[in-house]
């Protein structure tokens, strides 16, 4: 079983979509899911937001399932990563477009990070009303851009993870860091923050 | 470029906290409604027997009845249970 197990992580993946095509092999489905569910999970993560953890996971469950059901119609005109991330992406935003009626855009894990202690009462609670309003602001962004940053800054992806999950090129993520950064420094003035 | 530095700075404040992780009964819980189910041989002998009853119950219940009666029953019996079938596994696969 371990020798078959090996055999499998060793394949190709247009190998194991015709293993789950062909002869519907569970141990090469079992293998696509282990190599893609990060990765979709992380995609999805970063689009619903920190608050939405549990969301993302199912929204990962989800894709896995259409991912196993449409594979007999996935041609190989892109890779199968871009093609499992595209499916992802828009699962992700449907569910948000439902989650958004449901809870607020802030959540407490990242309001509670600590402020340095070398500072008085006053600016530790300015600190965390900045933070708050970064994270408002970066829920107010577009989605694209939302995603690049959270992949960035909090799930700690490099540029080339977040162009292959956002099948966009390098230089493409760079300039949406580089604009969103820019959009909230303008939202955040709009608020009255400078970002020091 | 300074205010661009700042912000980045304040970024990586903002969202220090810790990344989530998927659960570790996520590729289970994906095979799980992945694989089509399937009977135990235990099971293969309960849907057997229970084919063979009824298969026997409904001649005998069904033994003064005209053959007309009985290809009536039939034709609307079978496919309203195989409909029903294909249905609950449906819901049984989540798809």
């Amino acid at each position: 079983m371990r020798a078959e197990q090996a055999s499998y992580t060793d394949r190709a993946d247009e190998w194991l979509v015709e293993r789950v095509r062909e002869s519907a092999d569970d141990a090469a489905f079992a293998e696509i899911v282990r190599r893609y569910r990060e990765p979709v999970f992380r995609l999805a993560v970063s689009l619903l937001g920190q608050e939405f953890a549990p969301e993302a996971e199912d929204v990962a469950q989800d894709v896995m399932l259409r991912v196993h059901h449409a594979l007999g119609s996935f041609r190989g005109e892109s890779t199968l990563g871009s093609w499992i991330y595209r499916i992802a992406f828009n699962r992700a935003l449907n569910v948000k477009a439902r989650a958004r009626y449901r809870a607020p855009h802030v959540s407490d894990q990242a309001l509670a990070t600590t402020p340095s202690q070398d500072r008085g009462p006053h600016d530790q609670l300015q600190d965390e009303r900045r933070q708050q309003a970064v994270l408002a602001c970066v829920g107010e962004l577009p989605e694209v851009y939302q995603s690049a940053l959270r992949l960035y800054y909090w799930l700690g992806a490099s540029v080339s993870e977040i162009a292959v999950l956002l099948d966009a090129p390098e230089n493409t993520v760079k300039s949406y860091l580089h604009r969103a950064r820019r959009l909230l420094h303008a939202q955040l003035a709009e608020r009255g923050f400078d970002a020091r | 470029m300074h205010d661009d530095e700042a912000m980045d700075r304040l970024l990586r404040h903002a969202m220090a906290a810790d990344a989530p992780q998927l659960s570790p009964a996520f590729d289970a819980l994906v095979m799980r409604r992945v694989r089509p189910r399937r009977l135990t041989p235990m099971g293969r002998v309960v849907i057997a027997a229970y084919i063979v009853l009824a298969a026997a119950a409904a001649g005998w219940l069904m033994r003064d009845l005209s053959a007309a009666s009985i290809v009536v029953a039939v034709a609307v019996g079978v496919p309203a249970a195989a409909g029903a079938s294909a249905y609950v596994r449906r819901l049984a696969v989540g798809h």
